[in-house]
Parts: structure tokens; C-alpha cells; sequence
């Protein structure tokens, strides 16, 4: 997780400049008053809340930094609180609620796709699966947001691993642990020969030596990718249903009152379904990063 | 046929997410009537087809992401 930090870090400092740059440009270029697409971007899009440039790079806070570290922070309160209500070994209330998901994630995520190295994986597979939970539920969260450059309040969900910069860095731990699983096992040099399967035509290496490379880097890469759509999607779209209301009440203040109800409506909807989302996106991440450090640990051929 | 770039990219976006709901939903319509079926038949294998629908779901659902990504890239820059 310290890795994946320091991976988002250096990439959120890269990030918010160059999107910044972008959409003022696209502002400028449509309309003086920011359209829908604008108000939508800004909303979802990080935001840099302070300056701290070191050489090339700016270290400064930005939105999404600040809440990743707030829910890895949240991830560990709740587990020092779960933990402190172990009474003789028998959890109670939060404790038996988090020991649920523990066991839930070692044996059926961890076991079965490692195998018997599984309990040496299980803390980061545990770590992947409740801060991509808690980021992506604390995306579900209104806070209040004030923007110093229009003097408005408003109310803002920010979600963390709706920034590819985070999921980059989830996703380049998971490809460590994956090569880790390999090289703790069989060092270095047979973990890489040991990628090609052995009873096959040599005819054939050419081709295979590529592919497994290649595909060594398109599992991390498809795992960043979908944690980033799904989430930024998810609230992109019920920011759009919300955004509806005044977008109608522009038109006329009639529209604006009748959408109240559909959007609140729709937007609720969404809302549970994201939930859902939020816990199948944590499993499907966890799934599948044990499922390829078992696919390197134990080289079925 | 309008030629200004911007005005052929929205367009371009539009079509794009109408093919990639349609790819995907076709594509999760089927598992999930696969996966109907196969709980019909054997209602004591209920738990483990669904974890791997809901497993597979989130795999699709993952690739018609990629292409969400390409078509909200052209709808705003």
C-alpha cells in the first residue's frame, strides 16, 4: 500500500495540470457560462487544493489525494475498532460484522486461488478489498464543497479511485504482488522461463514469448482500467440525473420543480446500484489479483 | 455532414456509446440467461452459479468499459 501511495502520489501530481489546462480550455472555447458538460467534469474531476512544488512536480493536496488518505485513515480506524471488540476471542457488533468479510475474502478469495501460500497474500488482498470498498463508498457521500473562485457552495461526492492516477497505483501493486508470488517461490530466473509452458513445440516461442509478456502487463492494466471506468462512470451518472434539475429549471421554472421528483427518484436508484457496484468492484479487483498470483505461484503447466 | 471536427466527435461519441450498450448488455443478457437456466435445472448449485455470474458480469462489464473510456475522451475534449 506505502508503494501504491508514493505510485498515486507522484501520478495525481502529474495529472490535475494537465486536465486543468484542458478544460478551461474546452470552457473558454464553448461558452462564457459553464454548460452541463463543464459543471459535470468539474464535479468529478480532481482539483488541486494546494501548492507544494518541488522541482518538476507539485506534491501539493489535491481533492482525490485528500480522500484516499481519509479512507485509508477510515480503513484503519474501523479495524482498530473491530479488533478492540474481540472479548475472549468472540467478536461482537462491528468485530463480527469485519470478521465476516476477513474470512470471507482468506478463504474464498485467498485459499482457493493461491493455495496454500494463500495466508501470505490474504493482509494485501484484504487491504485491495476494503480500501477500494470504503473509497468507493465514500464517493457516495455529498460533502460540502466550497469554490473559492465562483464563491459557491455546493455539494460534491468525491470518489478517489475515480482517478485513473489511484487505480494506476492499485494496479501497480497488484503486478508486484503478482511477480512476487512468482519470484518467492522460484526465484527470479525460473519465474520468467517458467511463464512459457514447457510441453510445446519450440516452433511455437516466438509467439508465446510475447504474449505472456505482454499479457504479464494487460492483467494489471485491464484491472486499473475497470476499477477507474466503473467508478467514475457510476457517479458520473448520478451526478448527470441530479444535474438535470437545474439544467431543466433553465428552461422553465416549471420543469425545473416537476424534475425534482425523477431525478431524486432515478438518482436514489442509481445511488443502491452503485452501492452494489462498490462491493462487486472491491471483490471482482481482489478476485482477480489472487486469482493471477495463483495463476503465477502455482504454474498449472 | 458537418464538418467541423468537435460537432463530428460528438457525433462520433454518440454512436460510440449506443454500440458499446449494446455489445454489452447483449453479452450480460446472455450469461445471465445462461445462468437462469442452470440454477433452474440444479436449484443446490444456486450459490456457486451465481458468485461466477457476478464474477464474470464484472469481466464484461470491464471490457465495455474500455470503450465508455474512448467515447467519454471524445465527447470532452
Amino acid at each position: 500500500m506505502i508503494l501504491g501511495s508514493f505510485a498515486a502520489l507522484a501520478l495525481l501530481a502529474a495529472e490535475p495540470p494537465a486536465q486543468g489546462a484542458a478544460a478551461h480550455g474546452a470552457a473558454e472555447a464553448a461558452v462564457s457560462q459553464p454548460g452541463p458538460a463543464e459543471i459535470l467534469m468539474h464535479h468529478v474531476v480532481d482539483a488541486r487544493w494546494g501548492d507544494l512544488v518541488i522541482g518538476p512536480v507539485n506534491l501539493g493536496p489535491t481533492k482525490h489525494l485528500l480522500f484516499f488518505g481519509v479512507a485509508a485513515a477510515l480503513v484503519i480506524v474501523v479495524i482498530r475498532l473491530a479488533m478492540r471488540s474481540y472479548q475472549k476471542g468472540i467478536p461482537s457488533g462491528l468485530g463480527a460484522a469485519v470478521e465476516a468479510l476477513i474470512v470471507f475474502v482468506r478463504d474464498d478469495i485467498a485459499e482457493k486461488n493461491i493455495g496454500h501460500d494463500g495466508r501470505k497474500f490474504t493482509p494485501l488482498l484484504l487491504s485491495f478489498f476494503f480500501f477500494i470498498l470504503v473509497a468507493a463508498l465514500f464517493g457516495l457521500v455529498p460533502m460540502p464543497s466550497y469554490d473559492s473562485k465562483t464563491g459557491h457552495f455546493s455539494l460534491a461526492a468525491v470518489t478517489s479511485t475515480g482517478n485513473i492516477a489511484v487505480t494506476l497505483g492499485l494496479a501497480f501493486v497488484s503486478f508486484l504482488a503478482q511477480q512476487w508470488g512468482g519470484i518467492s517461490k522460484f526465484g527470479v530466473a525460473r519465474h520468467f522461463l517458467g511463464m512459457v509452458p514447457p510441453g510445446m513445440p519450440k516452433a511455437l516461442l516466438p509467439i508465446m514469448i510475447p504474449v505472456e509478456l505482454i499479457g504479464m502487463f494487460t492483467k494489471p492494466f485491464a484491472l486499473m482500467i475497470r476499477l477507474f471506468a466503473n467508478m467514475l462512470a457510476g457517479h458520473m451518472v448520478v451526478t448527470t440525473l441530479l444535474l438535470l434539475i437545474p439544467l431543466m429549471a433553465a428552461i422553465s421554472t416549471a420543469f425545473g420543480i416537476m424534475m425534482i421528483p425523477i431525478s431524486l427518484a432515478l438518482g436514489l436508484f442509481i445511488m443502491i446500484l452503485e452501492v452494489l457496484v462498490a462491493f462487486i468492484q472491491a471483490y471482482i479487483f481482489t478476485l482477480l489479483t489472487a486469482i493471477f498470483i495463483g495463476m503465477y505461484a502455482h504454474p498449472a503447466h | 455532414m458537418p464538418t467541423d471536427p468537435r460537432a463530428l466527435a460528438y457525433f462520433a461519441a454518440g454512436i460510440g456509446a449506443g454500440l458499446t450498450i449494446m455489445g454489452g448488455a447483449a453479452g450480460i443478457g446472455r450469461l445471465a440467461a445462461a445462468a437462469m437456466e442452470g440454477i433452474a435445472r440444479q436449484p443446490n448449485a444456486a450459490g456457486d452459479i451465481r458468485g461466477a455470474m457476478i464474477v464474470a458480469a464484472g469481466l464484461i462489464e470491464g471490457v465495455t468499459f474500455f470503450s465508455l473510456i474512448v467515447t467519454i475522451l471524445l465527447a470532452i475534449k
